[in-house]
């Protein structure tokens, strides 16, 4: 019997055809996160300000107020670009994730890394004993942290060098936990009043509110780094999905490979999550969608997920600046609304596969 | 064991312990190039363990296993995958590809990371799939094939490893009585020198030049089948009596298992 299945698009110019509607679905929402706002410009004169500041030159004179100017150029582009580089980030170390453990459940928020890190990065800017760093402290203890919190998750959900789903995603629960908890003891230990409050929720739920250009900077480069050297690798991460024995058998050399995708997958998570907290299930649900649409390869994967994912966050970012406006929602409630459900159609597939 | 021929495989004084839980106990062997050599011996005789312990996935406590005198264990993964294939079981993958990119992935350690002949790969990918009879299966999911269908993929993987030792590891368990000998069949017109773990005897007796026995973790005794297969060495081998006959039609033995009564 032979199925008739549209998905995955196997031909090459399927596959270019839904990277190019992504493009143009980002292009899209970038313009409407970029113009929603109590700020508001039409889309042309949004246009006409990218070029005036790209070009640095009055290109275009400005029909608009100055003020309008500043909140676009400095807070609505970066935080757009960033909620960008943000999901195809996350979006990336789930992907790597799920190949490191051969389990589509996992991800850095579901394996505990993204709290790791906000602990990581809280201790760093509350306690100060990596100030000699600058602006990189943060980072790095985000780094510490998401490094410390997979080996524990990975230790523990390692029974005899096998890693069972309900063991990893108990690991995460639990490692989860910890690092929460760790995080709003130090907050509430060093900070007083209201702003507490926000901080935790902040580094806990994520949060793009804090974008600007120069941060946006280091987490682009970082990215971009990461990205390229993920794309060397895309054979590898194929073999090692069907196993660390087969894999060494057709000639991969899993323990550098393996270590090579937690040092990356760590630091780009601390860096990540250094910029905008802990943001849950993007790495989870993207990877997933993704893979059902252009296949399991990952010379094919990494680019497309990274288009979804990033299109992802810049839309859950939208909708958590205007579902409950004036007010903002912190973006990791919106990503879990979408998340959450779908973590569990995952759980129940895991499940059934295991009954049969 | 043979003069005069060449040793594909051997190895030496191999220990495998866990702790202090000794699973393979100084285990010496020499496989000969174009043999076709069974191992056998109870469930739990280390069987399974001395097979990992030869493909890299364990590394031995002491002693060495070489490939045409070369010792695994100090070579490359990739020099590894591109002297000895290996098959087992058919593992549970959690995420699924299709047929013709399973197969593929066996030509890893053939491919550079960048500029490859992708055509030839492609005839290589497809020459193996028309050798175990999947020609047509390319674009279909691996995991939507059947027990014996995805064992015949995993062999295709192996033969496009293009090694001249390839080992199984109980490659036939769990699947029926047809593709078991068609899996074998395959196996034995192939160009190779085979080592295998083979949990039924008569399978073991009719494809097998050498048979190797083993308990625990040491190994008892090695020959042709019509040495090995006889019934003192199978009942002290298993605690099973049993009837063996030459078969008029191959000329192997024919091992028939007697119930105790």
């Amino acid at each position: 019997m032979e199925k008739t299945t549209i998905f995955p698009l196997n031909k090459k110019s399927q596959y270019f055809i839904f990277c190019i509607i992504m493009i143009a679905l980002i292009i899209f929402t970038f313009l409407i996160a970029v113009s929603l706002g109590s700020v508001k410009l039409g889309e042309d004169s949004i246009g006409k300000i990218i070029i005036n500041k790209m070009t640095g030159k009055e290109v275009y004179a400005p029909t608009w107020e100055e003020s309008a100017e500043i909140i676009i150029w400095t807070i609505r582009i970066p935080r757009t670009l960033t909620a960008f580089i943000v999901g195809a980030g996350l979006t990336l170390c789930g992907i790597l994730m799920q190949v490191l453990t051969k389990n589509s459940l996992a991800d850095p928020y579901v394996l505990g890394i993204s709290h790791g890190a906000s602990a990581g990065a809280v201790s760093v800017i509350m306690y100060g004993y990596l100030s000699f760093l600058g602006g990189y402290g943060t980072m790095v203890g985000a780094f510490a942290g998401a490094m410390l919190s997979i080996i524990m998750s990975l230790k523990i959900a390692t029974i005899r060098k096998k890693l069972t789903a309900t063991q990893l995603v108990l690991a995460g629960i639990a490692v989860s936990a910890l690092f929460g908890a760790a995080t709003n003891f130090m907050i509430y230990h060093s900070r007083t009043g209201s702003d507490k409050v926000r901080t935790a929720t902040y580094w806990l739920m994520g949060s793009l509110s804090g974008a600007s250009w120069e941060k946006l900077q280091y987490v682009t480069v970082a990215f971009v780094i990461c990205f390229l050297l993920i794309m060397l690798f895309t054979k590898q991460l194929d073999v090692l999905l069907l196993g660390d024995d087969v894999a060494s058998t057709v000639g991969v050399n899993t323990d550098k490979l393996k270590l090579s995708i937690i040092i990356i997958a760590t630091l780009l998570t601390g860096i990540i999550v250094s910029i905008s907290g802990a943001i849950g299930f993007v790495g989870l649900t993207i990877p997933h969608i993704t893979r059902t649409i252009v296949g399991t390869k990952h010379k094919r994967l990494v680019p497309a997920s990274l288009l979804v994912g990033g299109a992802f966050v810049v839309i859950a970012d939208i909708l958590s600046r205007v579902l409950v406006a004036p007010e903002e929602l912190p973006i990791g409630v919106v990503s879990a609304f979408f998340g959450a459900p779908f973590f569990l159609y995952l759980i129940r597939k895991s499940n059934r596969k295991l009954g049969g | 064991m043979d003069s005069g021929f060449k040793n594909k495989l051997s190895v030496e004084g191999l220990k495998y312990s866990i702790n202090t839980k000794v699973i393979v106990d100084g285990v010496s062997l020499d496989i000969e190039e174009g043999s076709f050599v069974g191992l056998v011996g109870p469930n739990g005789c280390g069987k399974s363990t001395l097979l990992k312990n030869i493909y890299r996935v364990y590394a031995p406590t002491c002693g060495a296993v070489y490939i045409d005198g070369k010792s695994v264990h100090k070579m490359t993964s990739k020099e590894a995958a591109l002297e000895m294939s290996v098959m087992q079981q058919e593992n549970n993958i959690e995420f699924d590809m299709n047929v013709f990119d399973m197969v593929m992935l066996g030509r890893f350690a053939h491919q550079k990371m960048f500029h490859n002949d992708m055509h030839r790969e492609s005839e290589i990918v497809r020459a193996a799939l028309r050798e175990v009879g999947m020609e047509g299966y390319e674009e279909r999911s691996f995991m939507s094939l059947s027990g014996g269908e995805k064992q015949r993929t995993l062999v295709a993987r192996a033969l496009v490893q293009k090694t001249k030792l390839i080992i199984l590891d109980e490659p036939t368990n769990h699947l029926d009585i047809g593709y078991q000998y068609q899996i074998m069949n395959i196996l034995k017109s192939q160009d190779m020198t085979v080592f295998a773990s083979i949990h039924d005897l008569n399978i073991a007796a009719n494809y097998c030049d050498r048979i190797i026995l083993m308990k625990d973790g040491k190994i008892i005794d090695f020959g042709t089948p019509e040495e090995m297969f006889v019934t003192p060495k199978i009942k002290g081998l298993f605690g099973v009596d049993t009837q063996i006959k030459t078969n008029s039609v191959t000329g192997k033995p024919n091992i028939i298992f007697l119930p105790t009564i």
